[in-house]
Order: structure tokens, then sequence, then C-alpha cells
């Protein structure tokens, strides 16, 4: 009985083990790969990083640049095109034709719908029906998770200022980690409590 | 009657243990309000009387419409925050790694199974049936208190997570059903063990509880 025990958990963990070194070979190209995903450890919590060296050098530029799995892709198609780019949200940020293709492209592919990510996948579930969301912070997901939070330590906050600067407080938002326990936001350290903790 | 009793103390030491190690590894001055559910909306009632920025003090950050910002709204230069390093241990963490106890000791406590169960057709029992002080028994017991710590932590730290309006598609939503469910099933498994004086099957519910949960901690993974 033992025997047959051991064999079974010897065969469940080679599975995993090779499913994680699948994964690792797929160079963690989860998106859109559901085996990739079920077999794979990497913690998939947040959203995905920017990968595309063009997306953050364009977007960055300018502002963090949002992870496109903040978004659903039709937000990415309202955003991302010539007219929309010509007043983004009061700036010109017109991009020349094939640049906005592969950032198009790339918004599109690893938008929230498109992502195993869980704060994507929760994205994709909130903005499934009803209008277009815009803003990042216009979206009831995000403003319902930040709606404890005072205004004195965002927009009285003159290191924060608004919470469209995700990075401000969300110390490893670059690498698409948005959980309350990397949370820093400046001037108050304790913001949590130590209960909340 | 001495083992359980024993058992109990040691998990209440633990419990305690884990307890004091979390305030002390935040760093952070000790606050000794006693948290109540009040204190969680009250906690930041000083900003009530903050005057500094206009004269709707308590404005949620969620309303805002980046009017504070407008004129040099969001187009500005990235700034990484400074650098941070998260506490090696919170409530968050805390039921992370409980879940993730949880899921060992089932794995120990299928291993160390004796092989019995039988519903049907049972072979004669030479000897009183064992259901305390094996080491089957002891790694059940110690799943079932990790996997109700699992749930308690859940439920304190991550209920903000938890929204029914968001359906049955909500990968927090379907967190918590599957695990709260493989919970239920293992402790029934082992209660419904430790009562029967004859061989019994209850491999198999706690076997779909631990798969339950393990299918929990993945979709949040």
């Amino acid at each position: 009985m033992m025997q047959r025990k051991w064999k079974i958990t010897a065969l469940l963990a080679v599975t995993l083990l090779t499913g994680n070194v699948y994964a690792s070979a797929a160079e963690y190209s989860l998106d859109n790969d559901f085996l990739s995903w079920l077999f794979d450890f990497q913690r998939t919590k947040g959203v995905k990083p920017v990968s595309d060296k063009q997306y953050q050098e364009e977007c960055g530029a300018c502002h963090f640049a949002y992870q496109p799995g903040l978004l659903p892709a039709k937000s990415w198609e309202a955003l991302l095109n010539d007219k929309a780019l010509r007043n983004h949200f009061g700036a010109n940020a017109e991009l020349d034709k094939d640049a906005l293709k592969d950032i198009r492209d790339y918004a599109i592919r690893n938008s929230a719908g498109n992502s195993w990510y869980k704060q994507s996948r929760k994205i994709a579930v909130a903005t499934e029906n009803g209008p277009t969301p815009l803003r990042i912070t216009d979206l009831h997901y995000i403003s319902r998770k930040h709606h404890e939070i005072p205004e004195k330590m965002i927009q009285g906050n003159k290191d924060v200022k608004s919470l469209s600067f995700c990075d401000k407080c969300h110390t490893q938002a670059a690498k698409g980690v948005y959980d309350a326990d990397t949370v820093n936001i400046p001037h108050y350290p304790n913001w949590d409590g130590w209960f909340n903790k | 009657m001495t083992c359980r009793i024993k058992f109990g103390n040691a998990v209440a030491g633990i419990c305690l243990a884990a307890s004091s190690g979390m305030v002390y590894a935040q760093g952070t001055a000790a606050n000794l309000e006693l948290p109540t559910d009040a204190s969680i909306y009250t906690r930041n009632a000083a900003s009530l009387n903050s005057t500094s920025f206009n004269s709707s003090p308590y404005l949620l950050a969620a309303n805002q419409n980046d009017a504070a910002v407008q004129g040099k709204p969001d187009l500005m230069p990235a700034t990484p925050a400074p650098e941070y390093s998260p506490p090696w241990l919170t409530g968050r963490k805390a039921h992370q790694y409980l879940g993730l106890g949880t899921l060992v000791f089932a794995g120990l406590t299928a291993l160390s199974s004796p092989g019995e169960g039988c519903e049907h057709n049972c072979p004669a029992v030479t000897a009183p049936r064992q259901t305390s002080g094996t080491t089957h028994t002891r790694f059940a017991r110690t799943t079932a208190v990790l996997a109700v710590a699992t749930v308690i932590t859940g439920l304190i730290y991550h209920w903000d997570d938890f929204h029914l309006e968001d359906g049955f598609s909500d990968p927090d939503n379907q967190h918590v059903m599957l695990a709260g469910t493989g919970a239920l099933l293992m402790l029934y498994a082992i209660n419904k063990s430790a009562k029967s004086s004859v061989p019994t099957s209850h491999a198999g519910l706690a076997e779909l509880g631990a798969a339950s949960m393990l299918v929990a901690v993945k979709l949040t993974w």
C-alpha cells in the first residue's frame, strides 16, 4: 500500500516539475496558455509586468507604464488610436503609425481579458458588461480597493497627489504586484494600522 | 484525553506566539488600541478634522477626478517609490503560510494512512481501532487546526476581497468557496473517523477537501 502511495506521489511530483520546467522554458508566456499557468508556481496574483520594450519606453516616457492587464481590450482599443492620442487626458501623445500599431497590439494581446493573472481576471470579469472604462481609476474594482483611504493620504499628500500615480505607494507596481503588503504611502508608514497588516 | 489537552495547549501556544510575532515583526510603533469592528472605520478619523487642502476634508480617494492635479495631470515622469522592504510576516502572509501548511499536512496525512477504510463486508476487528495517538491522526488533527486557522485569517485579512456582487466567476469568490468547502470536507472526514469504533471510509472526503483547497490556492496564487 505504502509503495503504491509513494509511486503516486513521485508521479505527481514529476508531473508538477515537468510542468514547471515547461513553463520556464516558455519564458512564462502565461497569458494565452492555460496549461502553462496551471503547472506554473510563479506567482500570478497581480498583473503581468510590462515585457515590451517599446511599450515601456513610449508610455513610460511620460507616465508610469501601466500594465495592459489593468484594462480590458475594449479600453485599449478606445485609448490607443490616432484620434484618442491627440488628446490623451489633456496632452498630445501622438505616435508614429508603426509604433502605435505595435503598442496597441501588445496592449490588446495582454489586456485584462487575455491574461491569467488574478487581478487581470478580476478586472476582466468586472468590465465584461457596461461602459468602456478609459481610466484605470474609473474601474469599480480599483475604486473599491481604495475607498477607505482618506484623501489626506492621496490628494493631500504632496508625494502622491493622485490615485493615478500607482507607483508612489505600490512599491512593486513595476513588477505588477499591487497587494496591500507592498504598499508604502509616503509619510504614512502605518497607514493600515498594525491589526490589518 | 491528556494527549488531547496537551495538543490543544500546544496549538494555543503556537497561535499566541504567532500572534505576538506578527505584531513585533511589523517593526512599527505598537498601537495598543483594541481592534474592534468600529476601529476599521474610525482609525482615520483624524482626517475628518483636516482642513489643509479643501473644504470637504474626507473626500474618499476613489471619488477623485484628478482635479487636484489638473494642469499638470498624469503626464509626469515616473519616479520610482523609495526603497521599501515589505514585512516578512503580515496577517495576509500568515494566511498564505497557513494555507500552504494545510496542504502539506493534508499530503502527510494521506501518506501516513494505515490503509483502513471499509463500508461493507469489513474484516473482523481484533484490536480496538485507534482514533488518536497515531501518526496519521496527529497529522490529520494538525491539518484540521491549520485549515481552521487559514479560514479565520482569510476572513479577517482578505474580507475586502470577497464581494458577492462580483459573482461566481470572480477568482476571489471562487477561492473562498472552494477553500471553505475544502476545509469543511476535511473537518467532516476527521470527525467521521474519530467517532467511529470500526474502520470507516473517510479518505475520499478528506482528499476531495484537500484537492478543493489546492485548486483554491492555485486560483489566487
